[in-house]
């Protein structure tokens, strides 16, 4: 048995393509999400749950978690998609492979840094966008609503928006704290909080101070974005605002992201 | 130069005044050695002597404070790719993805190394290392041993020319450690040349060609173990240290002190 393992030679030492790199990371990447259960559930199930919810709460009396209707709902659905799968999902992903050594075994191969973490970050996104595509199917299904050609594609480009916002805070997350159990814990912390900012925020039951900070925060500025593509006569100063936060908010956590993230723990 | 295979005398690691720091603390203070070609080399030290943060520098993990590592001619920090894909590394303490069956991470591993490999391929390479049964297990269902052999595997699956193993035998049963010396052995018989790190001082003298002894980041002597030995025998600190017969063990201890480190 020994004697089978195969030996190095003086012929080894070429230089691997990006291609081939980029593209078993990518298999690899997408493999372990399939296999995610924890993180499939909180991208597709969590979305549709809402829709499910906010339609048996619709149409008996006024209220305001409904009132914006189906456009104010699907773009919550999405959005709390997005969110779950980051916050809860990739950032614990990120903090558990670290931890466990799994980066640095990877980074004494000839694969680039910026190709093991891109590769992750692009798997997550597809996933999301697949998630779009369900959600609004079956938003459409439920509220009976229909959209343009244009809105779709405004859609998903919103999605990809949204996704990398988020990823970008998880990866701040990750950037800042070594720990995986502070990891996990800040990240369910940050869903609540964004959670019920966004909920009691954008319903204004709160008042106007809570719904101006709701529509600065994540939560609030992507649904707000939703909530204009999908109905585009409405679109008006605060789906630009929304615009303005979500690109601000990726640009923020892709630097402390970036900047403080170490590859191992020790 | 020695040629220790017959394949010509050649350097395959230089590590030429090597210097990494953490903050204020310098753990490596200007070291210094070569590996040649189908050699074994030993680098020994007690626990935090600078063993893993040289070994650290050799890989590309972290970026020395001064001094330059070339692997195979080609500098580590200049041309990280091409160095890397020169070498193969089994660190000390690693994982792989959970999610993953073992064929899928010999089949990513391949890729990182720029290989195409038919799975077909992937599966002989893993029948070859003894793992045919575990082909769709995860890594961590895997014994220790397994999963040894299976870091192993990964590590000269791109047949590299120097291979790097951090304290390669620690946990092993004696059957699995017999099994990976005879491993290494073929390695080197290949041609290939291997630099590890151990705490066995019995099995460093048993298989290195060469070791080099560090302490306090700094670099105390570099020889074969019989020389080591036959050079140091009479110092009165490895007299004292000798129960009989001097071995490198003793001449370690003479070398490093007896005092239990961190």
């Amino acid at each position: 048995m020994a004697n089978a393992t195969p030996a190095p030679s003086a012929t080894s030492g070429m230089r691997p393509g990006i291609g081939l790199i980029y593209g078993s990371l990518l298999r690899a990447d997408f493999t372990v999400l399939r296999r995610s259960g924890r993180t499939l559930l909180l991208n597709i199930a969590v979305p549709i749950l809402i829709l499910i919810i906010f339609d048996l709460h619709k149409g008996n009396k006024p209220n305001p978690l409904t009132a914006g209707g189906a456009g104010f709902t699907i773009g919550l659905a999405l959005t709390y998609g997005l969110m779950a799968s980051s916050l809860m999902g990739y950032s614990l992903a990120v903090a558990r492979d670290r931890d466990a050594g799994v980066f640095q075994r990877m980074r004494v191969t000839p694969a680039p840094t910026w190709a093991i973490m891109t590769s992750r970050l692009v798997v997550q996104i597809i996933v999301d966008l697949i998630m779009t595509v369900i959600v609004v199917i079956i938003g459409g299904i439920i509220y009976q609503t229909a959209y343009n050609p244009g809105q779709y594609l405004l859609l998903l480009g919103v999605s990809i928006l949204g996704g990398a916002m988020f990823l970008a805070i998880a990866q701040a997350v990750v950037g800042l704290i070594r720990s995986v159990n502070v990891v996990n814990a800040v990240g369910r912390i940050l869903y609540i909080v964004f959670l019920l900012l966004g909920l009691l925020g954008a319903s204004a039951i709160l008042g106007t101070t809570v719904k101006n900070i709701s529509d600065w925060s994540p939560v609030g500025a992507l649904i707000n974005l939703y909530g204009g593509i999908l109905n585009l006569s409405n679109w008006d100063g605060t789906c630009t605002n929304g615009l303005i936060a979500t690109i601000g908010y990726i640009l923020i956590g892709a630097f402390v992201g970036i900047r403080w993230f170490r590859w191992e723990t020790r | 130069m020695t040629d220790l295979t017959g394949l010509g005398s050649a350097t395959i690691l230089d590590v030429d005044q090597l210097v990494v720091t953490y903050g204020p603390r310098t753990a490596v203070e200007g070291v210094t050695f070569q590996v040649l070609r189908g050699e074994i080399f030993g680098l020994l030290g007690p626990n935090g002597a600078g063993k893993t943060s040289t070994l650290s520098a050799i890989e590309g993990l972290l970026k020395p404070h001064g001094g330059r590592v070339r692997v195979d001619q080609v500098d580590i920090e200049r041309d990280p790719i091409e160095a890397k894909s020169r070498l193969g590394v089994q660190l000390q303490s690693s994982s792989f993805q959970a999610e993953l069956t073992i064929e899928e991470i010999a089949r990513l591993y391949a890729g990182l190394y720029g290989l195409k490999i038919t799975r077909q391929g992937i599966a002989d390479r893993i029948r070859d290392v003894g793992l045919g049964e575990e082909l769709g297990k995860r890594f961590k269902s895997l014994s220790g041993g397994q999963q040894q052999r299976l870091s192993l595997l990964i590590a000269v699956i791109h047949e590299p020319v120097l291979l790097l193993l951090d304290e390669p035998t620690s946990g092993l049963d004696p059957q699995s450690r017999r099994q990976l010396w005879d491993r290494i052995e073929n390695l080197r018989t290949g041609g290939g040349s291997i630099l590890l790190t151990t705490h066995s001082m019995e099995e460093a003298q048993a298989v290195c060609d060469r070791v080099a002894v560090i302490d306090h980041g700094k670099l105390l002597i570099v020889d074969t173990p019989a020389g080591l030995i036959a050079k140091h025998r009479n110092d009165p600190r490895v007299v004292k240290a000798a129960r009989g017969e001097v071995t490198l063990e003793d001449v370690f201890i003479g070398l490093t002190g007896s005092e239990i480190r961190g």
